[in-house]
């Protein structure tokens, strides 16, 4: 007899489970705080994000570079703010994340939503793929792919803030 | 190799689908099914924001990438990030009080508190979120 999909497999693959179990409730309890504070300082209106005058105050600057012919790309494609909008800007998410300590949060944040969701994401396979062999190949793709985004990520939030004054 | 016919019952594709529809409507499962949907929804949403985040490398590209998602119908998907997040959230803080303290007559009791601090968050946040769109355009 075959023994049921959640308690089979390799010992190896048990053991990760196991680990996974607990790692999904640490990660899960990182995320509601740390996601629960990006979705407050990027989302909600407060000193992070612009205000509508400081925003289109910048439009009308850049507007002035665009027509001198500094602004080398010239494809200008950013809106109006309505009025009472808070807009996130490059200045305003540089200015934050030229402080180290902002650094660590933000690439902590990514690395614990890419560790949370490539682990539900598996189990989520782990349902519905039942040959073995595919499974641990699209679970190996996932994380293979997830190690790409944590690259790409860091190494975003490590320029931000280097290259401009 | 294991192969599904030798194997009835074994968790596949179709059998979840059966599963699903054979199921009589319960907290529980209804529970299981948003943590699942929300969750893969925001996996979906996580590659695309990192992706797009590569943009923050310059500034032009950045502004640009943000005013394609300062719409009315981006503003109402926003609500619904925000829903998604707030359901996943706190229906994980009950998976995890359930598995440690495993207090299963109070299972259901914490699902509608679930509910109850998910919309919440959803009509605060929400409001907030819409008021430069849809309130501010009505206010005399």
């Amino acid at each position: 007899m075959t023994p049921p999909e959640e308690t089979g497999g390799r010992l190896s693959e048990k053991r990760f489970r196991a680990v996974g179990w607990l790692m999904q409730r640490i990660t899960g309890l990182g995320l509601v705080l740390f996601l629960g504070l990006h979705f407050w300082l990027q989302h909600m209106p407060n000193g992070f994000l612009a205000t509508a005058e400081e925003y289109n105050l910048m439009l009308q600057q850049r507007e002035m570079l665009t027509q001198g012919g500094q602004n080398p790309t010239g494809a200008w494609t950013a809106k109006e703010a309505l009025p009472g909008e808070h807009v996130i800007t490059y200045s305003k998410v540089v200015e934050r994340l030229r402080s180290p300590l902002w650094k660590v949060i933000d690439i902590s944040l990514l690395l614990l939503a890419l560790s949370h969701g490539m682990q539900g994401l598996s189990r989520v396979l782990g349902d519905i793929i039942i040959r073995a062999r595919l499974r641990r190949t699209f679970v190996g793709l996932g994380w293979a792919v997830a190690a790409l985004l944590a690259w790409q990520g860091i190494r975003v939030i490590m320029i931000a803030g280097m290259n401009t004054g | 190799m294991l192969h599904k016919r030798e194997r009835p019952g074994a968790p596949s594709f179709r059998t979840f689908l059966s599963t699903v529809f054979s199921y009589r409507k319960k907290a529980g499962m209804a529970a299981w099914m948003l943590h699942r949907l929300t969750g893969l929804a925001l996996v979906l949403y996580l590659v695309m924001h990192i992706i797009g985040l590569r943009s923050l490398t310059d500034p032009v590209l950045f502004e640009a990438y943000v005013s394609t998602f300062r719409s009315p119908l981006f503003k109402i998907a926003e609500v619904l990030l925000l829903g998604s997040i707030a359901y996943h959230a706190f229906n994980g803080l009950r998976i995890a009080i359930q598995d440690a303290f495993y207090r299963s007559e109070n299972q259901r009791r914490l699902f509608y508190g679930v509910l109850a601090f998910t919309a919440a968050v959803v009509i605060a946040g929400g409001l907030v979120l819409l008021y430069p769109y849809f309130i501010m355009p009505l206010l005399p």
